[in-house]
This record gives structure tokens, sequence and C-alpha cells, in this order.
């Protein structure tokens, strides 16, 4: 059992308060991404998991053991709690070879030498290093470095594997094959794991479900697919994907975009008043004939793939993604005519973000 | 580009002729015996047995005194930076104080404290434990390596606690994480990756107990214990030629110890393996010390006391006793002995003199430093590193050595004659302590981008005039904090002033060394504490221009 529970744990360093009554329960074999920007208290919630900071507030559990209650005093060191860990520095010894880097948190727990070896060389193969063993860590790349760091957190098998941004130290392709790599030894392991990181990309294509922090709050804990597509606030929407915030209006039963008549279904029950209607660029459709926005096409950007606009709606610039080639069907100055799919709307103020 | 030639051709010149040449004649001179280039000179030197013994006293204490740095500096400097010793900030404050007071200073409050027959801690363990004669004698070989391990291993603690500070966090929380106790992350972790670093500052210490001269010669001399600064400094008294050929023999033999350790301490640390430990400064985890807590803190704390605070007081409070003679009394005490040390011309004399010097030698001293710095940091000349690399050799050659070379390559035999002059004085300042500036005026300019230089130079404004309006604004702390790291060393200066001062150039330093060899402890003590004022003033001001980032 490795199912990993956080509850009203909250951390103050003086009077700043850095973790704000987190909630969440880790499934057995479950991987959670804690998502966020720098200072949202990411890296603090899993420091708390991992023993290297004390949780002011609030109860940690690993399994059925509780490794941390501050009513009750309870408090396990870091060495005591069974966990794999894999830092963003990697943090790889390096006056100790491949083999002894890995070898360690066996050798601590007096694991025969002869069953030592035969499970470095097994991490080390899944791990693609098999033949680097005998190396130092001076002599690796960063990416092969990162790789003995992953096995010396596996090799003595944890219940439970913390990733602090593992991959932020590594070049964009590496870091892509290496979040395939992750998820698939996961997935092969069963094993729990919780990865802090501020790159939706990696969060969205590895995890079950992702935990987005702001300010030392949750904000959302829900399926990549739900963050996405029904973000809770304008900061989850903001902080995940691209979006245009457009000013609006909430009157009755609809939402109207500002300066103009055109309504949305209020299907939010945002109250009259003030209101945000979000758009992603990709759900806007751009016609030369129809479409119930009109707009004036400001700049194109094309990028290979796909060609980025910025429309003029009227005092608004809206950016919109459009697949394929279309850059040559389009002039600057012309008219066009969008149709906004999937809106998201966002009563305004209170509703911007979380804070207690 | 005409006027940044001209500047840096002479100041390589400048160089060469005061910190390379003066050695090089010193070399030349202990070698030559009537013409001929040989080792008799050496042989002749080390075949009497004070010399010889001289030799082996400096490398035995030095050794000593630097294991045992080591063994006491390491856990403390572990327990300021890594745990959550109460008033950690307190202690190392402390501790790297003790580094700003002048050696013979303490050497003189140890000689107070322990000497045999009037030592205020014998008088206290007799009255304690009811002994009839003194525990302790500080004049020994055990009493010199004593003082000189108190006021040397700072360089050892201030080496070994930077270093724990630069190193990865996440290196030790890797090993706590893999089941490793905080003890066992400390063996199996920290201890292997500080190795160099633990090397490089026990080295450090051993340079400086081999080149002191003010400790040796304050607690070993009465005791007829001799180290080779010592024995040079007896040499070059005598005053004849024969006296000064054997002091460049010992000059040498002390120059190719020092200088050769610190070459091998460079490679040491310049070695590929050890570059991993990282510039990274994520807040460090604290070790709990939990039921250690007390003992740990009664430990650090006796340390500090014994270490800073006793020496402290008992130069203080001796400078304030009305009679040497009579005890701790309250009646006792007074401003007597400080009435005539303040309104004594010789002594204000001395004082100003120290002040202005170091003020000459700081102004001179900071902007040569700006050169060199400059130049090795923002130029791409072929050499530009040389005039860094002849500071820094000078910078490393004890003391004793610089002096002993200054005399007898400018006292008239090679063009220049300085000898008793305030010059002779001000350049062996420069040669010592030029390197401490040129450090944090370079550390400073390397952070100044050299685009930032070359869009003065795009507006139109010469070299000089780009140097006046862009450079200078941005390193100005820096410059401030180089002019004191110059300025407060050769204020209280000792080792050197006391082989070049002539009859109108006597130092505060040297006047300090005479009234304790004549056994006038209070003028002493007076003195003392008005340097230790001096030193401590100068030392806020360092630390508020330098914005706390340098202190001696």
């Amino acid at each position: 059992m490795s199912q990993v529970k956080l509850e009203h744990i909250y951390k103050r360093f003086g009077a700043v308060t850095a973790v704000g009554d987190f909630n969440m329960t880790v499934a057995d074999g479950e991987f959670v991404s804690i998502l966020g920007p720098s200072g949202c208290g990411k890296t603090t919630t899993l420091r708390m998991v991992a023993g290297f900071e004390r949780a002011t507030e609030g109860v940690i559990s690993i399994g059925e053991k509780v490794v941390s209650d501050s009513t009750k005093n309870i408090f396990v060191p870091p060495e005591k709690r069974d966990i794999g860990m894999v830092f963003q520095s990697y943090a790889v010894w390096p006056h100790m070879t491949v083999a002894e880097n890995v070898a360690y948190p066996l050798k601590i727990k007096n694991v025969p030498k002869d069953e030592r070896n035969k499970r470095v060389s097994e991490v080390l193969a899944m791990v693609h290093l098999d033949e680097y063993g005998e190396r130092y860590p001076s002599q690796l790349s960063g990416g092969q470095q990162q790789r003995v760091a992953l096995a010396r957190a596996l090799v003595a098998r944890p219940s439970l594997l913390l990733l602090d941004e593992p991959l932020s130290n590594l070049d964009a392709k590496l870091r892509e094959s290496m979040r395939f790599e992750i998820s698939t030894l996961q997935k092969k392991l069963g094993i729990t794991v919780i990865y802090v990181t501020h790159d939706q990309a990696e969060a969205m294509t590895m995890s079950d479900r992702i935990v987005v922090m702001n300010g030392g709050i949750v904000q959302q804990i829900d399926k990549p697919y739900n963050v996405y597509t029904k973000p809770v606030n304008k900061m989850v929407a903001d902080f995940i994907g691209l979006v245009n915030f457009l000013p609006a209006e909430a009157k009755g039963d609809q939402i109207f975009l500002k300066g103009t008549k055109h309504g949305f279904d209020n299907v939010a029950h945002i109250p009259d008043g003030e209101a945000t209607l979000a758009v992603r660029p990709e759900n806007i459709k751009m016609s030369k004939t129809e479409g119930k926005i009109t707009g004036i096409m400001k700049h194109r950007f094309y990028l290979g793939d796909s060609v980025d606009y910025r429309v003029q709606v009227e005092e608004h610039i809206v950016r919109v993604i459009i697949k394929g080639i279309q850059y040559g069907t389009w002039s600057d100055g012309e008219t066009v005519h969008l149709d906004f799919d999937k809106v998201m709307m966002f009563g305004n103020e209170k509703n911007n973000y979380i804070i207690t | 580009m005409d006027s940044k030639f001209i500047v840096i051709a002479l100041s390589v010149l400048v160089l060469l002729y005061f910190i390379v040449f003066p050695m090089l004649v010193l070399i030349y001179d202990s070698f030559v015996t009537n013409g001929a280039i040989d080792f008799s000179n050496y042989r002749q030197v080390y075949s009497k047995d004070v010399n010889w013994r001289a030799l082996t006293n400096t490398v035995r204490v030095s050794l000593l005194v630097m294991v045992i740095s080591v063994i006491i500096t390491f856990p403390l400097a572990w327990l300021i930076g890594r745990t959550d010793l109460p008033f950690r900030k307190k202690f190392r404050t402390i501790l790297v104080a003790s580094y700003m007071i002048p050696p013979y200073v303490g050497a003189i409050a140890w000689t107070q404290l322990l000497n045999p027959s009037v030592g205020y801690l014998n008088n206290l363990f007799k009255a304690m434990f009811g002994l009839t004669a003194a525990p302790f004698d500080i004049y020994t070989l055990g009493g010199m390596t004593w003082v000189l391990t108190l006021f040397y291993s700072p360089f050892a603690f201030i080496t070994i606690s930077r270093a724990m500070e630069k190193m990865d966090p996440t290196l030790e929380e890797a090993a706590r994480i893999a089941g490793a106790s905080p003890l066992r992350t400390l063996w199996d972790v920290t201890l292997p990756l500080m190795a160099p670093s633990i090397l490089a500052g026990g080295l450090l210490v051993f340079i400086g107990a081999g080149s002191a001269f003010g400790i040796p010669a304050i607690v070993g001399m009465p005791g007829n214990i001799e180290v080779l600064t010592t024995r040079i400094v007896t040499f070059v008294y005598m005053g004849d030629e024969k006296g000064i050929r054997d002091a460049t023999a010992l000059a040498v033999s002390l120059m190719v110890i020092a200088n050769g350790l610190l070459f091998f301490m460079s490679w040491v640390l310049g070695r590929k393996d050890y570059t991993t430990i990282s510039g990274k400064s994520t807040r460090p985890n604290m070790v709990e010390l939990g039921k250690w807590k007390g003992l740990a803190t009664a430990i650090v704390g006796g340390y500090s006391f014994i270490a800073v605070i006793l020496p402290l007081g008992s130069i203080i409070l001796t400078s304030f006793m009305v009679s040497m003679s009579k005890g701790l009394e309250l009646t006792n005490f007074g401003i007597d002995a400080w009435i005539p040390v303040i309104t004594s011309e010789q002594y204000l004399e001395s004082i100003w003199r120290s002040l202005g010097y170091a003020f000459i030698t700081a102004c001179i001293g900071t902007l040569l430093s700006l050169f060199v710095a400059y130049l090795s940091v923002k130029t791409n000349v072929t050499g530009r590193k040389l005039p860094d690399l002849l500071v820094m050799l000078g910078g490393s050659t004890p003391s004793i050595v610089i002096a002993l070379a200054l005399i007898i390559t400018f006292s008239g035999n090679y063009g220049l004659n300085i000898y008793s002059t305030m010059w002779i004085l001000i350049v062996s300042y420069l040669v010592k302590y030029m390197t401490m500036s040129v450090r944090t005026i370079a550390a400073s300019l390397s952070q100044v981008h050299i685009s930032l230089e070359e869009a003065a130079l795009n507006s139109g404004a010469s070299w000089l005039r780009c140097c006046k309006d862009i450079i200078m604004p941005l390193i100005a702390p820096s410059i401030v904090a180089g002019w004191f790291l110059i300025f407060m060393p050769s204020f209280y200066e000792l080792t050197m002033s006391n082989l070049l001062y002539g009859a109108d150039t006597k130092t505060i330093g040297v006047l300090l060394y005479e009234l304790q060899t004549y056994a006038d402890t209070q003028n002493a003590s007076v003195l003392s504490v008005i340097i230790l004022v001096i030193v401590l003033v100068g030392n806020l001001l360092l630390s508020k221009a330098s914005k706390g980032n340098v202190a001696i």
C-alpha cells in the first residue's frame, strides 16, 4: 500500500504562508503532478512529503503510516520514510562511480553484496545505462546523470517516488523522450509518483491527475483533460494552454462581449455585472463571409504547421491559431468574421483565482 | 587604444621591478659564495644546529597547527553552517573576527594568560586546585603551537565554511532520502566532497603558521625556541654581510616551502573531478541537533570564548589595571596606564605614522589593483593574466622573505636606494597585500558585462572616459573594499616593518613589539587596545562599504 494522504497541510515561514490548507489523496500507483508558477509552494509541498520540511500544521501519511502530524508531534525523518526521490540538480555524488551511486541505498539497508550487484545492474539496464557502471558522473552527459539519479531512486523499490522538476535542466528534445521513459517506467513498476513541475506539457502528458497551485493555494485537482477544458478560474485557464480573456458583461441568461450585441448563453450562471469570457485560440473559427463576431486582421505569424493571427475585435486583440497553411488566404487590414467555440466564463475579481 | 597599452605596459614594468626582481636577487644571492654559484652557503648555514632546528621546528609546528586546526574547524564549520545550532550567526561572527586580530596582539594576550609566573589563568588554576606550581608554560613549543592554532585556524574555518555554503545541499538530501542518517550523510557525502577544501584550508594554515613571525617571536623566543622567521630576523639584526647571506639561505628555504605548497594547493583545487560542486544557492537543509543541542552549543561557545573573548578580555583588563603587582581587585582599576600612552609624543607619532603609511599604501595599491584587475578580466591582450599572477606571487610569499629581498635589492646595489625610508615600508606592504584588493576588484569587474563598455565606446567615449563614466561608478563599492583590504593589514603590519623601519619610520606594530620585549606589559596592552579599536572601526566601515560582502 502506498497511498499518500495530505490533510490540511500548512507551511509557514515566519509571517509568510508558503502552503495553505493543502488536501489531497494520491491513490496507490497513481501519477500526480503538482503544477504551478515558481514560488507557488509546489516544491515546498513535495519537500514536506519527503521530510525535508516540517509541516506547520496538518497530517501527512504514506501508506498506513503517519509520517508527520503537527498536533501529535510526530515527524519521521527522510531516511526512515522509504521514498525514492529525483532532484532538479540530479544530485549525483561526484566522488562515487555510477554503480556506487546507485548501490548506495542498498548499502545503507545492508543488502548483501551479490544481491546488491544484481539489483544495481537490473536497474541500470532499466534506464539504459548498463555499460556505464564504472564511470564517474563527470564523464556523463546531463541526461545520463539524470538517469543515474532515477536508477538510484528506484533501486530500493520504494513505494513512493518523488520527482522535483527532474527535466528542467535538460534540452528540449531530451526532455520529451525522458517524459515518455519516466511514464513507461512508472506504469511498469506500478509505483506511486508525485511529480513537481512548472512545465504544463510535462504535467499534461504524464499525469493521471494534475494539482494546479498558485500562491500556496490549490486551485484545482483534476484529470489533465478537465483542467484544460474546464478550468475552475482564470488563473488555471491562463496557466495551462493559451487563452484570450475578453471583458464582458453578464445580463440575465446572456453574457455579452463588451461593446458588441453578441451574447453567449450564461451557462456558468454568472451574476449580472462585469464578467470575463475566455476562449482558446484554437477554438476560434475564422471566415471571410460568415461569423457572429466581426473583426479586422492585424498581424499574421507563420509557424510552419499553423498560423498565429491577431484580429482586432472592438478594442481587443484576439489571438486565433489555425492549423494548416492558410497564411496567404488572408491579408492585413481585411475584415474577418469569427465564431467562438468552447467559451469559458468567469465572474470578475472574486473568481480570478482562489486565495485564502 | 594607445593609452590602454601604455598604462598596461607601465604597470607590468612596475610590478616586475618591485616584486619579481627583488626575489630573483634574493635567490641569486643565496647561491653565491665568493663569486661562485653553488650550495656551499646552504651547507654552511644548515650545518649549524640552531638553523637546522629552526627549519625542523617550522615544519613540525606548522604541521601540528594545520592538523589541529582542521580537526577543530571542520566540526565547527559544520555545526555553524549546517545545523540548527542556536546563536550560530553570532558564533560565526566571533570566529571570523579572530581573523582580524593582529596575531602578535593575540600572542601578547596569551603570555598574560599563561606565563608561568603571573599568568591570569595559571593563577586561577593554582587557586582552584591548590597547585603550588603553574600548570601551564606558554613559552614552550606546545604554547607556541596553541597560540598559532588559535590565530591561524580562521584561515581553515573561512575556507571550509565557504565551500560548505557553496555545496549543493541536494547532494546531502539525496543521501538522506536513500536512507542515511545525518551522521552517515556527513561521513559518506559531505566529508569526501569537502576534502579538497579541507586540504586547501589546512595548507593555508600551514603556510600562515610557517611564515608567522609575531607569535614565535613573542611566545617562542623567550623560551629559546627558534623557527625560520625568527632566525632570519636574528641574522639580519647582526647587520653584517655574513648575517644577511645566512638569512638569504633560510629565506629561500621558507619561500620554497610556502610557495611550493600554494602551487600544489591551486593544482588540487583546479582538478576537474572536484568542479562538480555547484554554486547553486538553494536553501541548505538544517540538521536538527535534537538532544545534542545543549552539548554542541557548549562546545562551540566554549571554543569561541577561549579563542576570542578570553585573550581580548585579558588585553583590555590589563590595560585598565592600576598596578600589575596587585590582583584583580576593583580598586586596582583605572585609566592610569592610558594617560602616559595617549599623551606620549612618541606613541602618538607612531600611530599617526602607521595610519599615514597605510593610507598612502592603500591609495597606490588600489589604483594599481584596478589596472591589474581590468587587464586580467576585461581585455584579451596576450599575457593579460601576467600582472595578476605577479601580484599573487607577491601575496603568497612569506612577509619575512619579501622584507629581506627588498633590503638587499633597494639599498643601493641596484640603483634605487630607499632603505630606511618610508617608501621601502610602503613597497613591502604593496607587495604583500595588493593581491586581496585585486581579487575583490576583479570579482566585481567580471560582473560588469563587456557590452556596457562597448556601448560607451559606441557612443563616442574614449577608453579613459568610458572608465570614468561607466566602469568606475559600477565597481565603486569593490574599490572602497579593496582600499580597506590593503589599509588594515598595512596599518598593523609587524613582520616586514620590523626589518625595514628606520630611525624616523617606526610604526605602531614595531613599537608594540618593542614594548612587549622590554616587558612593559601595561603599555603594550594599552597600545594593543588602541590597535584593536582602529581595526574594529575600519572593519565596520569596510563591511558598510561592501554591504557586508567583504570583511577582514
